[in-house]
């Protein structure tokens, strides 16, 4: 409950911090909209069209009794209900963080386990290697030469990740390859190290000694008692990672020309569009705070050392 | 050069002073065929007639005939996201023109020769002082929800867009030319203009350059993007805010029915995103392409650049009431140390053409080309700097934005001006930052020292001649004040005659030549990308992409 009222308390700071942030940027919404050359007249009347005229505090109070309500505004530059553009950009970023996430958990999880049973031999120093490098690549690199060998010259897949509309659910994973790869590229280094590092603790412990002495077979010591232990500290990496996946990916979304929330919340920003800009953050906001919690539930529920009563 | 007199006086007939002064200039050889052509457009000449003239006057009347376009097929081009809702009185950016020229027109196009073709108007007239213009509009156009476009509808969209009440975009047009209430019809197929002030180049306030300027009905609700009622070759199919559009052929168009059946059109954050989607196969023409981003595609032969002479350009302004460039010589060395050819050949890969300190490009009828072009000259420089008692040098910081290849140019002017010992601190802003409120006081555009503007294209020069650069003009960065200027200013905007437009032109040229508030140093083409092959693609350098015509 103290956490719950905690994460309510981070999301209202983080909501004032938004609209105050937006707002001291120089310029005001109808100008940024209608541009430098319009007439003040008409910025004159699009700021009074919008509310962005009426006092800071006034704004406030109406958007967040707006929010509370289920009500998330209408953006200023579509005219349209902020919660249909957010809707369709929040399916979309899942659907995307769901495959690269598909492709990356088992990747960096069988890399980290392989690399930590041949700890010291090539294919750990391969792995690792590999990995980390993958992870200091940006992608907007990566991106541009997958794009470039695989949509441009094999063209194998294509360069935009819009699917065309009424495309069906393979068609839909088609074209979320290709922009998944520099997000596998990016997170495997990270998972792969956490369940490297964890798979070699678990394998020096002595439970799991015990266990290939009492004459368990090799795999099952494996699978029962080392990876049990070893991917606790990995599954808390993966769950902040969520976040980014969903979140952050407004290089990809843009390069890939894709409508998730990172790229939404980036132009937003851009134009000034306040409700867009609020609603976002804060969605991503509440999304990060459930996805640590249900990281800590998680590892509570699999580790049966650590329960909520002990930590607090 | 046989004159054909008898054909002459025929067509000459029913014709007004100005037009018929304008003949006069084509007979005797003052006016050139193609000038006659622009400005004979701008008067209200129609085509048919333009030709018939030049016929009789001994020019070759043929005029070259487009391609026939191949029926059918789909046409799938890339775009800039519209910054704001599809909306035509309050669109304000290059994303949303573009949107609007597949569904709508304009009484007028501004075409890239800048002549003006009649499109929903058929032909114009002014009275003898330009203040009131009458326009014909063409019969038989049905907007895509079948009602007929008359008259009404032509007055309503005007009065709308000339309203202070409905923050429309064209006030910056419409201030001081056109109010509410000026519109007004004479009959069903006849509307009058009546100005505030007169205007010689009038056409072009209700062409295709005033963009918010297209026909929509009497009773639009502001509802544009649910259905996107208008009088153009394509229909709206399907509209999906910040992903795409499709459109389709419109069966009851007025004109030659549009070739492809449909235009598929997907909208990008950027434009790296939509050269690899061209190049990957993904849509056929990218509408338009900073020189900069679409190096690599100028030189590949599996592309054609479309390249659209324009008048858009980046004025650097230098602040005649600031300690270091209140001296005009001062201003006139910093001009002299630019290398213009070179600047238009590194920097804009040649596609630009040179400018010569003024808003008349070579390519407006009315300019002088007897004005002598500015020359890089270092040594006159470094004489202007010894008058002007800053031998040695100055320093001083150039405020600009972060917008297409400007920081470049600001870095080449600030290496240019080194050969006079200048100093040139840079600093360059975001374009929010950098326009700020827009207002004087607010705005680093409107505040700073030096800077340089990005200014879009226009079919005439009126409004680079008056808001950047009038004592009054509410863009004036380099607060310039100068009462002759002010008065040819006013002269020329009111002059409908092409020899009085010419002349105040020239003084204007000169004028500036001296003054040098503001530094053209060129205007650049407005670039278009195309599968090879691909014929009948028609921008404009507004932001429009016409595609009717167009074939793959």
């Amino acid at each position: 409950m103290k956490r719950v009222l905690l994460s309510l308390a981070t999301l209202w700071l983080l909501s004032v911090l938004v609209f105050a942030g937006g707002r001291m940027l120089p310029g005001d919404v109808g100008r940024a909209m209608l541009g430098p050359f319009a007439d003040q007249k008409a910025v004159d009347v699009l700021n009074h069209e919008m509310g962005t005229d009426r006092p800071l505090l006034v704004q406030y109070g109406g958007w967040m009794a707006g929010f509370v309500s289920g009500d998330l505004g209408k953006s200023y530059a579509y005219r349209a209900p902020v919660s249909d553009f957010l809707a369709t950009a929040l399916l979309n970023s899942a659907k995307l963080a769901t495959v690269a996430f598909l492709m990356v958990v088992p990747l960096g999880i069988f890399g980290g386990v392989m690399a930590a049973l041949y700890r010291g031999r090539a294919a750990d120093r391969i792995i690792s290697v590999a990995g980390l490098s993958a992870t200091v690549v940006p992608e907007f690199v990566s991106g541009i030469v997958l794009i470039l060998i695989f949509g441009v010259w094999l063209r194998w897949f294509p360069i935009s990740a819009t699917w065309p509309p009424d495309s069906g659910f393979l068609t839909q994973i088609y074209y979320l390859i290709l922009p998944s790869v520099p997000l596998v590229l990016i997170l495997f280094g990270y998972i792969a190290r956490m369940a490297r590092a964890g798979t070699i603790e678990a394998l020096d412990a002595e439970y799991t000694r015990t266990a290939i002495l009492k004459g368990l077979s090799y795999p099952k010591v494996i699978w029962r008692h080392v990876l049990r232990n070893a991917l606790l500290p990995t599954i808390s990496v993966i769950a902040t990672q969520t976040v980014y996946l969903i979140g952050g990916l407004v290089v990809i979304e843009i390069l890939f020309h894709y409508q998730g929330i990172g790229s939404l919340i980036y132009t937003a920003a851009h134009k000034k569009d306040f409700p867009m800009l609020q609603a976002g953050v804060m969605v991503v906001g509440a999304l990060f705070a459930v996805a640590t919690q249900l990281a800590d539930l998680l590892y509570a529920s699999l580790n049966p050392r650590i329960r909520f009563g002990d930590m607090e | 050069m046989a004159i054909n007199y008898r054909l002459l006086d025929i067509l000459r007939r029913g014709r007004g002073e100005h037009q018929n002064h304008l003949i006069d200039g084509l007979v005797s050889g003052r006016v050139s065929r193609r000038e006659f052509i622009r400005h004979g457009s701008v008067l209200g000449f129609t085509a048919p007639l333009l030709g018939g003239i030049a016929g009789a006057v001994g020019f070759s009347a043929a005029t070259s005939k487009p391609a026939l376009a191949a029926m059918g097929g789909t046409i799938r081009y890339g775009q800039i996201v519209p910054a704001a809702a599809i909306e035509p009185v309050k669109i304000a950016d290059g994303g949303g023109v573009t949107m609007l020229s597949q569904v709508g027109e304009y009484l007028v196009l501004s075409a890239p020769d800048l002549t003006a073709v009649p499109v929903l108007a058929e032909s114009w007239a002014p009275n003898s002082d330009g203040t009131v213009w009458t326009f014909k509009l063409r019969k038989g156009v049905k907007f895509h929800n079948g009602k007929e476009m008359k008259a009404d509808d032509v007055v309503a969209t005007f009065d709308r867009l000339a309203n202070p009440d409905n923050g429309s975009n064209a006030l910056s047009v419409f201030t001081g030319l056109l109010s509410k209430g000026g519109t007004r019809k004479v009959d069903d197929y006849t509307v009058e203009f009546h100005l505030d002030a007169a205007n010689g180049n009038f056409p072009y306030a209700v062409s295709s350059d005033n963009y918010n300027a297209i026909i929509i009905p009497t009773d639009y609700a502001g509802d544009f993007e649910q259905n996107m009622i208008a009088t153009g070759p394509f229909k709206l199919e399907k509209f999906t805010a910040k992903v795409g559009a499709s459109f389709v052929r419109n069966p009851d168009y007025w004109g030659k029915p549009a070739g492809p059946d449909r235009i598929e059109v997907s909208f990008y954050d950027d434009y790296q995103p939509q050269i690899l989607a061209l190049l990957g196969g993904q849509i056929d023409i990218i509408q338009q392409l900073p020189v900069l981003q679409g190096v690599g595609l100028l030189n590949d032969p599996n592309f054609d650049i479309i390249s659209t002479p324009s008048a858009a350009h980046q004025q650097v302004h230098m602040r005649t009431d600031s300690a270091v460039f209140k001296d005009k010589r001062v201003r006139r060395a910093i001009a002299l140390c630019l290398d213009r050819a070179k600047i238009v050949q590194g920097l804009m890969k040649g596609k630009a053409q040179i400018g010569n300190d003024s808003p008349f490009m070579a390519a407006y009828p009315s300019s002088d080309p007897s004005v002598p072009q500015r020359e890089k000259n270092i040594a006159e420089a470094k004489q202007l700097m010894a008058a002007a008692g800053m031998a040695n040098g100055f320093e001083v910081t150039l405020t600009t934005e972060k917008y297409l290849e400007i920081p470049d140019f600001a870095v080449l002017i600030q290496n240019a001006v080194k050969e006079i010992g200048g100093k040139i601190n840079l600093n360059v802003l975001d374009q929010g930052a950098y326009y700020g409120d827009a207002v004087y006081g607010k705005s680093p555009w409107l505040d700073s020292d030096m800077g340089i503007t990005d200014y879009g294209h226009r079919g005439v020069p009126n409004v680079f001649l008056a808001a950047p650069l009038t004592s009054t003009g509410t863009w004036n960065s380099a607060h310039f004040k100068n009462a002759d200027y002010d008065g040819l200013v006013k002269t020329y905007i009111a002059a409908l005659d092409l020899d009085a437009q010419r002349a105040a032109a020239s003084k204007i040229q000169n004028l500036l030549l001296d003054e040098t508030p503001v530094m053209f140093v060129y205007f650049y083409d407005f670039l278009t990308a195309t599968k090879k092959g691909a014929s009948g693609v028609k921008p404009t350098a507004m932001g429009h992409l016409m595609l009717a015509e167009a074939s793959l």
